[in-house]
């Protein structure tokens, strides 16, 4: 069993966040599951400053010891920029604790939304549940 | 010689203009005359400022600090007052199919160009209007597509249908109204599944108010799955001090093999009809 930590805080902290989807590169919706938030913390092992999405990997232990390598999903690196990432802002074997979303395959890999650093400090590494999943409201009224 | 009545006056103008709320300021002019759209935009936000300061909430492609402050407007949620999307009944299904598998079947996910208007209403990415008498240049970041959009042209007669159209532009008093078509029917309007066929026109206007914003209100036309022509209105908001950054999006897509997958596996991820 993987540590969650804060869970319910999250969840609650989510639901109260208004769902702000808008038109991006891909579904949030179709590739992860909103019913599935997740908090771990860990160590970085590799970052890839990749379009159309960023990613990062992350070694975390689970109750018994043993490490699960974790595949995290983000911006791409202009808006990463943006939003105040720069490329020396984390580095493997930084520890920290992510918030985001499962992935519906149930694997190691999810929608990472907040970053948490050992100092305190957060960032945003990915939009908010939702994003570009066509938002609550369809275009068209279908009588 | 400077009279008293002068100095007079002279002391009374800064009295005056702060007795008044902080006014917007002028429409920067072109040395031709024109409102000079010239500068970095940002699509789909009605907030003043840096790009730092106007994306201070936790919505999309904020950052946060300003937990209050609103987000970047949806540009796919249909708000609350909003009328629908004015297609033809089956073309209506068909939109409602896409919004059902969340858009798994949007072209910008194979890293396409996302078209017009949907390029410029997108709020997570940066435009930049580079303006001259002859011609204006539309750059984005999303996709790094761009437009030449020449003033006072006729479209040319050998057009073929493409992702962006063909535009051309011209001055109607303070606006610039840019005629785009020659598309392909590979493109998203407004909102997750609009789609549209080669017969589709648009028709965008542009008018600098102030400084710091531009009002952007487009009508597309395509009579073989609209009812009527579709009209939608965003603004377009100055961001001094940001530059446009590179998006080569082809570079590590995985998602058209993610959503291939979730489909041939059968993984549960629809909105029910």
């Amino acid at each position: 069993m993987l540590k969650r930590f804060c869970g319910a805080t999250w969840l609650a902290a989510a639901l109260l966040l208004p769902a702000l989807p808008v038109l991006a590169h891909h579904s949030f919706g179709a590739e992860y599951d909103v019913n599935k938030p997740i908090t771990l913390s860990g160590v970085v092992t590799k970052v890839e400053w990749t379009n159309p999405h960023s990613h990062f990997y992350m070694d975390v232990k689970d109750d018994k010891g043993a490490v699960v390598n974790w595949k995290f999903e983000g911006y791409p690196p202009s808006v990463l920029y943006r939003t105040g990432w720069k490329r020396d802002t984390f580095k493997a074997g930084d520890t920290i604790t992510v918030f985001g979303w499962r992935s519906r395959d149930g694997t190691a890999w999810a929608h990472s939304r907040e970053v948490t650093f050992k100092d305190g400090k957060k960032l945003f590494f990915g939009p908010p549940a939702g994003t570009g999943d066509g938002g609550d409201t369809p275009p068209v009224e279908v009588k | 010689m400077i009279s008293r009545g002068t100095i007079a006056a002279a002391l009374l103008v800064p009295v005056v203009l702060c007795g008044q709320s902080a006014p917007k300021s002028a429409v920067p002019r072109a040395a031709d005359g024109k409102p000079d759209l010239t500068g970095v935009w940002q699509g789909g936000s009605t907030r003043r400022g840096s790009w730092e300061e106007a994306n201070s909430g936790t919505g999309v492609g904020g950052n946060g600090k300003d937990t209050k402050a609103p987000a970047t407007l949806p540009s796919n949620s249909r708000p609350p007052g909003r009328e629908p999307a004015p297609y033809q009944p089956w073309a209506a299904k068909k939109v409602l199919e896409s919004y059902n598998n969340r858009a798994v079947d949007d072209p910008t996910a194979f890293c396409l160009p996302p078209g017009i208007p949907r390029t410029t209403i997108i709020g997570l990415f940066p435009m930049q209007i580079i303006q001259t008498p002859q011609q204006v240049v539309m750059l984005y970041e999303y996709m790094n597509v761009f437009r030449v959009i020449p003033i006072s042209a006729k479209h040319p007669d050998d057009m073929e249908p493409t992702y962006m159209g063909n535009s051309v532009g011209h001055w109607e008093g303070n606006t610039l109204v840019v005629d785009v078509t020659g598309f392909n029917d590979k493109t998203w309007l407004v909102g997750t599944g609009t789609f549209h066929t080669e017969a589709l026109h648009v028709t965008e206007r542009y008018t600098r108010v102030d400084k710091d914003q531009i009002n952007y209100d487009v009508t597309m036309e395509d009579p073989s799955v609209l009812t009527k022509p579709w009209q939608f209105h965003s603004t377009l908001m100055l961001r001094e001090g940001t530059r446009l950054r590179e998006y080569p999006c082809a570079e590590n897509n995985l998602d058209p093999g993610r959503y291939e997958k979730l489909l041939k596996d059968g993984v549960n991820f629809q909105r029910k009809p």
